[in-house]
C-alpha cells in the first residue's frame, strides 16, 4: 500500500507524497462511505462468531467462574501474603486504569489540538477507554476481601452515620474512577449521535428500533449540530483534567503510603506518563485488529495513523523513561538501606529477568524500531511493538506492586510473592474487555463517519506556485 | 416445627437448648464432687457473661506451674498463671497456654475402648472396664508404667502395687530422658548422699556457667528459671549478671547468653573439671579431690576451647561474688555424664554457693515432696523390656506416658509389647502406645481432674501444688484413680481394701492432705472442709517463707571424667533436644503450638534438621533440602535448616514431631529423631542420648519447611 | 515538630517491652492467640507467611560463631499516635479509639482492602485469607469478650481492649479510678520473664511512665514518625567479662 502510494520514480518529489495517501485527502462520496460503515457494522461471518463464542466462554469461566469460587472460598487462592497484601490483581487494574487513558487522549487531546489524524479512530479509542474502566474497575472489587459489602465505600446516607473515609486514596479512587468511567461514557456518546442517526437511517428491524431510540431523535439541523459541536467542545476540555487527575489518583494510591518505594513525589506525572505510553500502543494494537478483522477498514484506517500514533508512542516512551529514571535517581540519591533492598530485589534479586524484560520492551524495542517511517507505517510490526510494549508496562506495574511490597524495613518480614488463581482472572478480564469490544464493533458504527466527511470537507489541495499543497479550512 | 418461629417459640427452644449444655458446679468452697446441673440452675457465684476462675495446676510438663483458668458459663477459655504460686509467680509458657487445645482437642479419646488382641476399636462400658482392670491386679504379674502422671496417682499406685506385692511403678519419660534427671539424682546421691535435685538461685547469682542447661526451654522448671533469669539480667546481684553457656548449639538459652561456647559433644564435663582446677587456683584455695585429676590442656584439646579461655573463664567465674554452675542435660547424656554432672555440682561446692544467694540449695525432705523428682533410669527400662521379652509380665500399665514414641527405637519397647497378654493404657488421646493397647481407659485430661502436683525444683518455698477440675469431664473419661479404686474394692478382698482404703480419688486426696493442716503452711484452717476449702482456692499449699535444707556432708571424691565414647562411625554428632514448644511430644497435637515459631529458627508445624551453612555447604545441600540421617540403629528423613549457630561437627534435630498416631495435628509430620540415638549408657545407667554419631547424606528431595522468618531477609539471597 | 499537631498524641495505654529481658521464649505469642482467638493457619499457609501471629518474636542474629549472638524483638501493632493505617482505609475499619488512644480494628466494617496491611512499617497486621477451620470442640475455647473473625478482613493486636475495658468496667463500679497495674494484656502476663509493663502513661507514677523515662527507651522505626506506643528498652549489649 505505502509502496503504490509513493511515486519512487521522481527524484525531485521524492519528499512529496501522493496527498491520496492521506484519508482525509482521499474522499469518498457520502452515501458509500456510510454503507462501507454498515456493512463493516452488519458483516458478522463465522470466525467472528466463534471468537465472540470462545469470548464469552473466557469471561463466564475465567472472570465470573474463578471470581465466583474465590469469593465464596477465600481471597487466599490469590498469592498475597504478609507483607505482600496486593498483588497482580492491582497490578492489573493500574494496567486497564492506563490503558483507558488512551481514549481520551487521542480524542480529547487530539481534538483539542485539532490533530487531524485522530477523526478515523476517535471512537475506537474512546470505546478502549470505556472497557478499559469497566475492566479495570473490576478488580477493586475482585481483590476485595469481603466484595459483599463493597457498598461500604460508597457515600450514601445511612441511620449511623457512617460515611466512607475521604482520606483514605481509596474512596478518591472510587469516585474518580466513577466520574472518568461516567464522563468518557457521556464523551463516548455525544460524538456518535450523528453516527447513529446514520444507521438508524440505514438499517431495518431491531437495528432500526435500537438506533431510533439511541439517536434521541437526531435529525441533523443547523442547531442540533450547533449544539453538538458545544458540547463536545467543553466535554473535550473537561475530560482532560479528569484524564490526568484518574492516573494521578491512582498514583497516589502508592504514592501517599509509607511503603518505601512508593513513598514517592513523581509518581502523579510518572503514572500519567506511563499511562499515556501504555493506552496509546493498545490503541494501535486494537487498530490494526480493527483494520485487519473488519470490512472496509482498511479505507479508513491507514498507514498513516499508525505512523502518526508510531511518534506518539516513542515520544511517551522516552517521557516514561524520564520519570522512571528520575525516580531511580533520587531512590539511590537518598541512599535509604531498605530503598536499596527494594532496587536490589527487583534490579538483580529473583525479578531481575523481569526488569530487564521490561527494560527492552519498554525503551530498547521503541527507540530501535520507532524512529523508521518504514517501521511506523507497517502496521503489523506496531501491532507486535506496542503488544511488546504493553508487555513492558505491565511488568511495570508488576514490579511496583507485589516486587516493592515484598521488600521491607524489617528483613525479618519479607516475603516473595507468586500469583496464583490471579492469571486465570486476568486472562478473563482481557476476554472481559475484547468480548465486549468485538460486540459493540458490530452495534456501533466504529467509525465516526460525519468526523471523516466533516474532515475531507475540510481537506483540500491548493495550488501555490507550482506546488500543491494541502490545506484545512476551519470548521468548528 | 414451622418454618416461623415466633419469639415466645425461640425462648422456649433457646431454653431447651441451653439447658442440655452443663455448669460445672461444686467446685465451690465445700463440695468435694464434680456434678453436672442444668444450665438454669447455676451455682449462686456464677453469673451470666461474669467469669469464674479455678486454680489448678499446668500439667504440661513436671515442673507445675499454678495455673488460673477462667471460665465463662462451663467453659474453659483462658489459662493464666496463679500469681500467688510459688513456681511460676502468675507466669506461664507457651505449654502451659495452650493447655486448653489439649483439654478441647477434637481428637481426644471419648470413652474406654477395647482392642483386645488386634480387633479393632470398639467401645465398651466402665463396668466392664473395672472388671478388666481387677482381673489384672488379682492376677498379679502387672506394673505400672509412668510418665507424666499426676503425682497423687503416682503415689496411690505405689500404695496398690505394694499392696498386690507388684514391683513399684515405673517412672520414665522423654523430658527427664532430656535433662538426664536420673543422672543427677545419682550425682546429688554420690556427692551429697541424698536423691534430690537441687534448686539453682539463678535470681541472685552473678556469673552463671550453664552447661548446657537449656532453662528458658524446657530444663525443669523453665517458667521459674526464666523468672529468675530476668531477675538476674536486672541485676539483683548489684551489677547485671553474666551467663556463659557451654553447648555445641546455640539453644535459645545460648542465644541470651553473655557468651556461647560451642563446646565439642560430651566435654562439658571435662572443662567443668578443668575450670574447676583452675577456679580453685585462681581463688587461692587448695584443688578439690574432685577436680584434683584435671588436665587443663587436655581438656582444651577435646572440648575446642583454647587454654586461655579457660583460664578467663575461670577469672571471671572465679573473681565473681556469686557464682553458680548448672548441669544441663547436654553435659549429662553422654557416657561420661554421672562424672560430668558430679563436676558440675562439685564447682557449685568450690564456689561456695550451697545455700547462699544466688546458689545452689536443696528442698526439705517432707512426705509432699517425697518423691517429687523421681525418675527411673534407662537401665529400668532396659530391665522392662527384657522381662516383656521374656514373658514374665502379665499386664502392664501404661499413664501420662508414650513409651513407644519417647524411647528409642534401640530399645525395641515396641516389638517386646507385642509379647505382653494385657496392655491397658490410661491416655487421653490416641497416640503411638494406644494404638497397641488391648484397653484404653481415657483418664480425664488435666483439667478436668483433681489431684495434686510435687515440686522438686523452681520453688523458693515447700510447696504442693493442687489440681481441681475446672470444667465438667467433657466425655465419658473416668479418672484413672477411680477406676483403680473401684477395681480393688470390686476385688472384695478386705486385708486390700484395709492397705489402700480410699473410697475415691477426692476420699485418697483428702486424706493425703490431711496432715499438711497441721503443718505451717501459708494458710490455716479448723477443720478438714476448711482446709480443703482454701486448698482448691489457691491452688495447693506451700510455706510462707524459703525453706531449704542444709547439707550434712559433702563427699569430695576422685573423679575420674572420662572422654566420651560415641557410637557409631558417622561424621555428625547427633545433638537430639526436645521441641521448645512440644516438650516430650505429648503436645504436638496442640495445634497453636505447632504454629508457634521455634524460637532460635521459627519453624512452625515440622522438624528440621540444623546444620551449619558451611557444613551444608560441604554436603551439597541448602535450605530444605531432605536428607537421610543415619546410624546404625536407623535412619529418618528430614530437611535441612542451615543454622549459624551450631558446630561444624554436629547436627541437631528436635524431639516432639514424627507422631504416627496422636490425631489430626500431630500425625505424618516430621520425624522422630530417637529412632537413630543408640541405647548407649552413661555410668549412672542413664540414657547417652548424645553418644550417636550419624552419616548426613543427601535424598535429593525437598520439603519446604515452614518458618515465619524470611530466609532471604535473614540469610540472605542464595548464592 | 509542631507541639499544637501532636497535642492529641500524648498516649495513653502504653507497653513497655524489656529487650534485656526478654528471652524470645514465644509464650507471648501462644498467649496473645489464646486470649484472642487467633485462628491457626496450617502447616502450608503458614509456609507461605500467611500465619496470623498478633505479635511475633522478631529474631536478629549478630556475627559469626563463635560470637554468634542473637537479638530477640517481640513486635506487634504499636498503637502509633500517627498510624499509617488509619488514613488509608476507606471505611474507618482501622481507626483510632479515642479515650484508649489505641488504633482499633472494627471487623464488621473491614471490607477487606488491605491497604493498611501495605502501609504498616511494623507488618503487624495479619489477613483472614480464609475461613480457618476450629475443629470441634475446639471452638468452646473462644473468648467471648473477643470477636471471632470471618474471612477476608484484617486484624491486629488490639492491647487487649477487652481487658482494658473490663478493668475500666470494674474499676467504675468500684467508684475509683483505674490502678496501675488493673489491666494486663494476655502477653505481659504470660510473659515468664516479666520483659513486658502495661499501664497508662499519663499517669507519671505508673511503672510504664517510669520506664519509659529510662535512657534505654527508644521506640521501633522511629523515623517513620508514627508515634508508637509500645516502648522498647533496649539491651545493654554484651560485653565480655574478661575476669
Amino acid at each position: 500500500m505505502t509502496a503504490e502510494a509513493k511515486p519512487m520514480a521522481l527524484p525531485h518529489t521524492s519528499e512529496e507524497e501522493d496527498p491520496r495517501e492521506h484519508l482525509m485527502h482521499d474522499p469518498l462520496p457520502r452515501e458509500k462511505m456510510n454503507n462501507m460503515v454498515m456493512e463493516a457494522m452488519t458483516t458478522a461471518p463465522l470466525e467472528y462468531k466463534i471468537v465472540v463464542g470462545i469470548l464469552a466462554l473466557l469471561v463466564g469461566v475465567c472472570l465470573f467462574g474463578a471470581w465466583g469460587y474465590m469469593t465464596m472460598t477465600g481471597i487466599g487462592l490469590a498469592g498475597v501474603r504478609r507483607p505482600v497484601f496486593w498483588g497482580f490483581f492491582i497490578s492489573t487494574f493500574v494496567f486497564w486504569i492506563g490503558i483507558s487513558h488512551a481514549g481520551t487522549f487521542v480524542s480529547a487531546i487530539l481534538r483539542v489540538f485539532k490533530a487531524e489524524f485522530r477523526r478515523p479512530f476517535t471512537r475506537a479509542a474512546e470505546l478502549m477507554t470505556t472497557f478499559g474502566l469497566a475492566a479495570g474497575a473490576m478488580y477493586p472489587l475482585i481483590h476485595l476481601g469481603r466484595v459483599w459489602v463493597f457498598y461500604f465505600m460508597v457515600p450514601y446516607p445511612n441511620q449511623r452515620g457512617l460515611w466512607p473515609n475521604f482520606r483514605s486514596p481509596l474512596v478518591w479512587d472510587f469516585i474518580a474512577i466513577t466520574t472518568y468511567l461516567l464522563g468518557s461514557t457521556m464523551y463516548l456518546f455525544m460524538p456518535l449521535l450523528p453516527d447513529l442517526a446514520m444507521a438508524r437511517d440505514h438499517s431495518t428491524g431491531w437495528r432500526k428500533f435500537l438506533y431510533r431510540i439511541l439517536s434521541l431523535g437526531w435529525r441533523g439541523s443547523e442547531t442540533e449540530w450547533r449544539h453538538l459541536r458545544t458540547a463536545i467542545k467543553i466535554f473535550a476540555w473537561a475530560i482532560i483534567p479528569v484524564m490526568f487527575s484518574v492516573h494521578t489518583i491512582v498514583s497516589w494510591d502508592f504514592a501517599v503510603s509509607t511503603t518505601i518505594g512508593w513513598h514517592s513525589t513523581i509518581f502523579g506525572p510518572f503514572f500519567v506518563a506511563g499511562a499515556i505510553f501504555s493506552g496509546v500502543s493498545a490503541v494501535v494494537m486494537v487498530l490494526f485488529i480493527v483494520r485487519s478483522s473488519m470490512v472496509n477498514m482498511k479505507y479508513f484506517i491507514r498507514p498513516e495513523h499508525f505512523d502518526a500514533l508510531g511518534k506518539l508512542v516513542l515520544i511517551f516512551s522516552m517521557g516514561w523513561l524520564y520519570f522512571y529514571f528520575n525516580e531511580y535517581m533520587v531512590e539511590w540519591y537518598g541512599g535509604d538501606a531498605t530503598s536499596k533492598e527494594v532496587w536490589h530485589y527487583i534490579t538483580q534479586g529473583p525479578l531481575s529477568w523481569l526488569w530487564l524484560l521490561m527494560l527492552v520492551c519498554n525503551i530498547a524495542i521503541p527507540w530501535l524500531t520507532l524512529w523508521n517511517k518504514k517501521i511506523r507505517r507497517t502496521p503489523w510490526a506496531m501491532f507486535i511493538i506496542t503488544f511488546l510494549v504493553n508487555v513492558g508496562m505491565y511488568i511495570e506495574r508488576y514490579l511496583l506492586i507485589p516486587g516493592e511490597l515484598a521488600r521491607n524495613r524489617i528483613p525479618f518480614d519479607w516475603g516473595d510473592y507468586a500469583p496464583r488463581i490471579e492469571p486465570i482472572i486476568a486472562v478473563g478480564s482481557i476476554s472481559l474487555f475484547l468480548l465486549l469490544y468485538a460486540i459493540m464493533s458490530r452495534v456501533i458504527p466504529l467509525i465516526p463517519v460525519w468526523e471523516v466527511q466533516e474532515g475531507q470537507m475540510a481537506h483540500a489541495m491548493k495550488r501555490v506556485g507550482k506546488a500543491k499543497v494541502p490545506v484545512v479550512t476551519e470548521t468548528e | 416445627m414451622s418454618d416461623k418461629l415466633t419469639r415466645r417459640e425461640f425462648l422456649k427452644i433457646a431454653a431447651v437448648g441451653t439447658a442440655t449444655a452443663s455448669v460445672l458446679t461444686g467446685c465451690g468452697t465445700a463440695a468435694r464432687y464434680v456434678t453436672r446441673k442444668p444450665y438454669q440452675d447455676m451455682p449462686e457465684y456464677t453469673l451470666p457473661g461474669r467469669s469464674t476462675f479455678y486454680a489448678t495446676t499446668c500439667r504440661e510438663c513436671p515442673a507445675a506451674c499454678g495455673l488460673i483458668v477462667r471460665t465463662v458459663e462451663g467453659r474453659a477459655v483462658k489459662v493464666e498463671g496463679n500469681p500467688n504460686h510459688p513456681v511460676n509467680h502468675g507466669r506461664t509458657c507457651s505449654r502451659g497456654q495452650a493447655t486448653l487445645q489439649g483439654l478441647y482437642n477434637p481428637d481426644r479419646l471419648d470413652g474406654p475402648i477395647s482392642q483386645s488382641g488386634g480387633s479393632p476399636a470398639s467401645p465398651m462400658t466402665w463396668d466392664a472396664a473395672v472388671e478388666i482392670v481387677k482381673g489384672a491386679l488379682i492376677s498379679g504379674g502387672f506394673t505400672f508404667l509412668l510418665g507424666q502422671t499426676p503425682h497423687h496417682l503416682t503415689d496411690l499406685i505405689s500404695e496398690i502395687s505394694t499392696a498386690f506385692g507388684a514391683p513399684p511403678p515405673l517412672n520414665y519419660g522423654a523430658l527427664g530422658m532430656f535433662e538426664g534427671r536420673a543422672t543427677l539424682l545419682q550425682a546429688a546421691t554420690a556427692l551429697f548422699g541424698l536423691p534430690i535435685l537441687p534448686q539453682f538461685d539463678l535470681a541472685n547469682a552473678d556469673v552463671i556457667l550453664s552447661f548446657g542447661a537449656n532453662f528458658l526451654e524446657t530444663w525443669q522448671s523453665p517458667v521459674a528459671y526464666t523468672r529468675d533469669y530476668a531477675t538476674m539480667r536486672g541485676g539483683k546481684s548489684g551489677q547485671r549478671g553474666y551467663l556463659i553457656q557451654f553447648e555445641p548449639r546455640m539453644s535459645l538459652t545460648a542465644a541470651n547468653a553473655d557468651e556461647w561456647i560451642p563446646v565439642a559433644p560430651g566435654t562439658e564435663g571435662l572443662v567443668a573439671q578443668a575450670l574447676g582446677k583452675l577456679v580453685a587456683e585462681q581463688m587461692g584455695s587448695p584443688v578439690p579431690a574432685a577436680f584434683a585429676s584435671a588436665d587443663v590442656a587436655a581438656a582444651a584439646q577435646a572440648s575446642g576451647v583454647a587454654e586461655t579461655e579457660l583460664r578467663r573463664l575461670a577469672r571471671v567465674f572465679a573473681n565473681s561474688p556469686r557464682k553458680l554452675a548448672l548441669p544441663g542435660g547436654g553435659a549429662l547424656g553422654h557416657t561420661n555424664g554421672l562424672e560430668a554432672a558430679q563436676a558440675i555440682l562439685f564447682l557449685n561446692v568450690l564456689a561456695g554457693n550451697v545455700d547462699q544467694p544466688g546458689g545452689m540449695s536443696f528442698q526439705p525432705l517432707a512426705a509432699y515432696n517425697q518423691g517429687a523428682a523421681a525418675a527411673t533410669a534407662f537401665t529400668g527400662m532396659q530391665e522392662l523390656v527384657g522381662r516383656m521379652q521374656r514373658g514374665e509380665l502379665k499386664a502392664l500399665f501404661i499413664h501420662g506416658f508414650n513409651p513407644v514414641f519417647e524411647l528409642p527405637k534401640s530399645l525395641g519397647f515396641t516389638e517386646a509389647l507385642a509379647n505382653v497378654p494385657l496392655v491397658i493404657s490410661f491416655a487421653s488421646f490416641p497416640d503411638e502406645t494406644v494404638a497397641l493397647a488391648d484397653y484404653v481407659f481415657p483418664d480425664h485430661t488435666p483439667l478436668e481432674s483433681w489431684g495434686y502436683q510435687k515440686i522438686a525444683v523452681g520453688s523458693e518455698q515447700a510447696a504442693l501444688s493442687g489440681s481441681q477440675p475446672v470444667v465438667v469431664p467433657l466425655y465419658d473419661t473416668k479418672a484413672t484413680a477411680d477406676v483403680l479404686l473401684a477395681a480393688l474394692q470390686a476385688a472384695g478382698d478386705n486385708s486390700l481394701i484395709a492397705k489402700v482404703p480410699y473410697t475415691d480419688e477426692v476420699d485418697f486426696l483428702q486424706k493425703k492432705l490431711a496432715p499438711l493442716a497441721s503443718e505451717d503452711g501459708f494458710y490455716t484452717a479448723v477443720t478438714p472442709k476448711g482446709f480443703w476449702a482454701k486448698w482448691l482456692q489457691f491452688g495447693g499449699w506451700w510455706k510462707t517463707g524459703p525453706s531449704t535444707m542444709p547439707l550434712f556432708a559433702v563427699n569430695d571424691q576422685p573423679l575420674a571424667v572420662g572422654v566420651p565414647e560415641f557410637s557409631g562411625g558417622g561424621e555428625f554428632f547427633l545433638l537430639p533436644y526436645p521441641h521448645p514448644h512440644l516438650g516430650d511430644g505429648s503436645q504436638a497435637n496442640r495445634p497453636w503450638l505447632q504454629e508457634t515459631p521455634d524460637q532460635t529458627t521459627t519453624v512452625m508445624w515440622g522438624t528440621w534438621v540444623a546444620i551449619h551453612p558451611e557444613t551444608a555447604d560441604r554436603l551439597g545441600v541448602t535450605d530444605d533440602d531432605v536428607v537421610r540421617v543415619a546410624s546404625s540403629t536407623g535412619e529418618i528423613e528430614a530437611s535441612v535448616y542451615r543454622y549459624p549457630g551450631i558446630r561444624l561437627d554436629a547436627a541437631a534435630i528436635p524431639f516432639g514431631q514424627g507422631h504416627t498416631a496422636l490425631g489430626r495435628f500431630a500425625e505424618g509430620r516430621g520425624a522422630n529423631p530417637l529412632a537413630v540415638v543408640d541405647s548407649k549408657l552413661n555410668a549412672a545407667g542413664d540414657l547417652a542420648f548424645g553418644a550417636t554419631k550419624v552419616t548426613i547424606t543427601p535424598t535429593g528431595k525437598k520439603q519446604k519447611l515452614a518458618r515465619y522468618e524470611s530466609r532471604v531477609g535473614v540469610y540472605g539471597y542464595d548464592k | 515538630m509542631n507541639e499544637t499537631v501532636h497535642d492529641e498524641n500524648v498516649g495513653k495505654w502504653t507497653m513497655v517491652i524489656d529487650l534485656d529481658q526478654c528471652t524470645g521464649c514465644q509464650a507471648c505469642v501462644t498467649a496473645c492467640s489464646m486470649e484472642n482467638n487467633v485462628a491457626f493457619v496450617g502447616e502450608a499457609d503458614a509456609a507461605y507467611g500467611r500465619g496470623m501471629h498478633w505479635i511475633r518474636v522478631v529474631r536478629e542474629w549478630n556475627g559469626e560463631m563463635p560470637d554468634l549472638t542473637a537479638d530477640f524483638r517481640p513486635v506487634m501493632c504499636q498503637q502509633c499516635g500517627e498510624a499509617p493505617c488509619e488514613p488509608v482505609c476507606p471505611v474507618f475499619a482501622s481507626t483510632k479509639s479515642v479515650p484508649e488512644q489505641i488504633n482499633l480494628q472494627v471487623y464488621n466494617r473491614c471490607i477487606g482492602t488491605r491497604y493498611c496491611g501495605n502501609n504498616c512499617p511494623y507488618i503487624a497486621r495479619t489477613f483472614n485469607w480464609f475461613d480457618y477451620e476450629r475443629p470441634e470442640p475446639l471452638n468452646f475455647q473462644l473468648n467471648p469478650d473477643v470477636t471471632v473473625r470471618s474471612r477476608g478482613v484484617m486484624e491486629k493486636c488490639t492491647f487487649c481492649v477487652q481487658r482494658i475495658r473490663r478493668g475500666e468496667e470494674d474499676a467504675n463500679a468500684e467508684g475509683r479510678p483505674v490502678h496501675d497495674g488493673d489491666v494486663t494484656p494476655a502477653c505481659a502476663q504470660a510473659c515468664p520473664a516479666q520483659a513486658i509493663t502495661f499501664g497508662d502513661i499519663t499517669d507519671p507514677e505508673s511503672r510504664v511512665a517510669k520506664l519509659a523515662r529510662s535512657a534505654r527507651a527508644e521506640r521501633f522505626l522511629e523515623e517513620v514518625g508514627t508515634e508508637p506506643r509500645v516502648i522498647y528498652l533496649k539491651g545493654n549489649g554484651k560485653v565480655v567479662r574478661e575476669g
